[in-house]
């Protein structure tokens, strides 16, 4: 990693075909008041090539949020990655294995590495300090024992607010509760860009905005990774948002990745209940209004799961065999670079759910 | 309340005449508003503390010419009119009057002469034996809040292990004790029973011949009398303060922003600091200014038992002989004081949390 203070622009290259991020049998779980555990992520695998952008999309409750921060170990007290393993590939080709890192390798892994945008950016600052002391808190904890000098900072710190469009004199000086709620997120991103990680999650960065500044945000996004070129995790609920900023959409329910494929695959083309039960709860913007179909029934409860297929109960394709089988993902579409298309239902074959959500440039 | 018209009219219809504009801007800054706000409280306690001391049983006059009775067996007749000579105080002018008097010597800053030791003013009083009950309370309450706060925090970061258990236990007992009882259990276990300190000899705020000096014998004799009150300050306060401040480290450390820092890599001594540390104190800062009060009231009890000649003892005095001007003078002194710690953690408030100066120039 170059000091912090030099803009290291990675140019959109080509995806390599070495993934930055390889993640199998990733198992996040998390003990319970009665001596119990509950299992919030369970078997999660995937391959992230970098520059890649993916998007975990699914219900409240189905382990996204848990999986985006076990990626980076930033899980609570109670929770616990028992088994399965995170392997990062750095810049210069050396493996990491995310897992195994100690404190302190972790402690400089994280953000120089691998960087977040936390969910809630109201109470991602610290209240009592101003921004600008907050993004060189940040520079120079990852300064390797050197002291960077204020004018590195405010020249690095500016660089990247600048970046997401903000003016960097107003906001250094400013205390979080002066900022409006979409400058916060915007700050929150310039401050996870600020080490050029090539790495980001992303989670639910547009939530809670208003539908202009969301707009911004996606803007901002957009640009930023043509520009400095990093791989990306976010994770949300707005599939028009996963349409327009992903290239890849993973779907997650109850802790599991049940269909995985690039983004035309998937809103052309949607082989899980699931994903297709998402997809055509999406109003579409031309034409006629249709009847929106929801999902009927509610996730099932993490500590108490169903035999076979997690989603059997609200699945109008269910048979008799989904109660004894939880299926694997079934490839359907061989495509490089983790862009191949699985579904992990008995009955992919039967089902077919095509329908134009907004921004979907397919 | 004149002060809090101007911001009325402020907001309704801007005042147009430049004493209310004046006015309006004096009000709208936040330090200002403040000392007003104080200097307002302080008239109604000076105005209640004149009209209660009246309420007590008794003039000093009255309580003159009853020990005189009982002393020297004089008559009735004879005690009267010796009190009569004795004292230039009429008990039969109109309390308004009084009132009034009282008022115009406090805008000059003159609390009055004394009634029972004639000659003697007010503020002589005061200045002789204030200083000490601040320093021994001061003293006090310093160490107290930085052992409690160190240890709560320490609490928080290790909840359930033993310091938490042992300071949660001992602190909650200790918090129960007023610090009038915590004395006379000193006196007793600490001074006749254990005899670890001499009782008589620690009487008084200097051993008499001890010439005040900077010097270190001058200092450690200080110390020597103030001790034990000070013991019982940090006694009866401490523990109040871990348990407070590990309640509010341990809101402070699920905060998003301390994960958010943990995240970025920041190092454990800024993160407890600035980021857990800082935001956890902020709720305290009024109940400090609180505690200083009840602090300074409980001191009247706790010199009297060690019979530490503070204000306490010398409240305790006048209360005795019905001297009202000196009961009056030392009362709202004492009431100034917390109303003046009040308004100092006030603005160390708006200092350590930017988010109350938003009301400064508000419009």
């Amino acid at each position: 990693m170059a000091a912090p203070a030099m803009s290291t622009t990675h140019a959109s290259s080509p995806a390599s075909e070495t993934p930055i991020l390889s993640v199998r049998d990733l198992v996040v779980r998390y003990r319970t008041s009665n001596k119990g555990h509950v299992d919030a992520v369970r078997g999660v695998s995937f391959d992230l090539y970098p520059n890649q952008s993916l998007a975990l999309v699914g219900e409240s409750g189905c382990g996204k949020t848990t999986l985006g921060l076990g990626l980076l170990r930033l899980l609570p007290r109670l929770g616990s990655v028992p088994s399965g393993s995170i392997d990062y590939t750095d810049g210069q080709g050396k493996h990491v294995d995310v897992l195994k890192l100690n404190r302190q390798a972790l402690r400089r892994w994280r953000w120089e590495e691998g960087a977040m945008v936390f969910q809630g950016a109201m109470n991602a600052f610290n209240p009592v300090l101003k921004i600008g002391e907050q993004m060189g808190d940040t520079i120079k904890a990852h300064a390797d024992g050197r002291k960077p000098s204020q004018q590195e900072i405010t020249d690095r710190s500016s660089e990247m607010l600048r970046g997401v469009r903000l003016e960097p004199k107003r906001v250094l000086d400013s205390y979080p509760h002066e900022l409006s709620g979409g400058m916060r997120q915007r700050i929150l991103i310039a401050m996870a860009l600020l080490l050029d990680p090539r790495l980001l999650v992303l989670d639910e960065p547009t939530t809670a905005l208003d539908i202009l500044t969301q707009r911004a945000i996606v803007d901002v996004l957009a640009e930023l990774r043509a520009e400095r070129g990093f791989a990306m995790i976010f994770i949300t609920h707005d599939l028009s948002l996963a349409a327009e900023l992903a290239d890849r959409v993973a779907t997650m329910y109850a802790g599991r990745i049940i269909e995985t494929g690039s983004v035309r695959d998937i809103f052309n083309d949607a082989h899980h209940p699931y994903t297709a039960g998402l997809i055509n709860a999406v109003p579409p913007v031309r034409g006629e209004l249709p009847t929106l179909a929801s999902i009927p029934g509610s996730p099932p409860s993490l500590a108490k799961l169903p035999t076979g297929c997690a989603f059997r109960d609200r699945c109008q394709y269910a048979v008799d065999a989904c109660a004894t089988t939880d299926p694997p993902l079934d490839l359907i579409e061989e495509r490089p670079l983790g862009l191949s298309h699985t579904a992990a239902c008995l009955r992919w074959q039967d089902v077919h759910s095509s329908r134009e959500v907004v921004g979907a440039d397919v | 309340m004149a002060v809090a018209n101007p911001e009325v009219s402020g907001v309704r219809a801007p005042a147009t005449n430049g004493v209310g504009k004046a006015l309006v801007k004096v009000w709208r800054n936040y330090a200002l508003r403040r000392v007003l706000r104080a200097i307002f409280v302080i008239w109604v306690v000076a105005t209640a503390v004149f009209f209660l001391v009246r309420l007590l049983p008794g003039n000093p006059v009255q309580v003159y010419i009853n020990s005189q009775i009982a002393q020297y067996g004089v008559s009735y007749e004879d005690a009267a009119a010796s009190a009569r000579s004795y004292f230039s105080f009429d008990p039969t002018t109109p309390l308004i009057v009084q009132y009034l008097q009282y008022l115009l010597g406090l805008l000059h800053g003159d609390l009055g002469i004394s009634i029972a030791t004639r000659g003697v003013p007010v503020i002589d009083v005061i200045g002789r034996y204030l200083p000490w009950t601040l320093f021994s309370v001061g003293i006090g309450m310093i160490i107290s809040i930085v052992v409690g706060l160190l240890l709560g925090m320490v609490m928080a970061y290790r909840r359930g292990g033993v310091i938490d258990h042992g300071v949660t236990a001992v602190g909650s007992i200790l918090h129960a004790i007023p610090n009038y009882i915590m004395a006379i259990m000193i006196v007793v276990i600490l001074g006749a029973e254990l005899g670890i300190y001499d009782v008589g000899a620690a009487r008084g705020t200097i051993t008499s011949g001890v010439e005040p000096s900077f010097s270190l014998s001058f200092f450690s004799d200080v110390m020597y009398h103030a001790q034990m009150p000070i013991l019982t300050y940090v006694l009866t306060t401490a523990g109040t303060w871990a348990l407070v401040m590990k309640s509010s480290t341990t809101q402070v450390l699920e905060e998003d922003y301390v994960m958010v820092a943990r995240a970025r890599g920041l190092g454990d001594n800024r993160i407890r600091g600035a980021y857990v540390g800082r935001n956890a104190v902020l709720p305290l800062v009024a109940q400090i200014a609180t505690q200083a009060g009840f602090v300074v009231g409980g001191a009247i009890f706790v010199e009297q038992t060690f019979q530490y000649t503070g204000i306490g003892a010398s409240l305790y005095a006048a209360l005795q002989t019905r001297d009202y001007t000196v009961l009056q003078g030392i009362l709202l002194i004492l009431t100034a004081s917390v109303v003046f710690a009040n308004l100092i953690a006030d603005l160390i408030y708006s200092v350590l949390d930017p988010r109350i100066r938003v009301g400064e120039g508000e419009a």
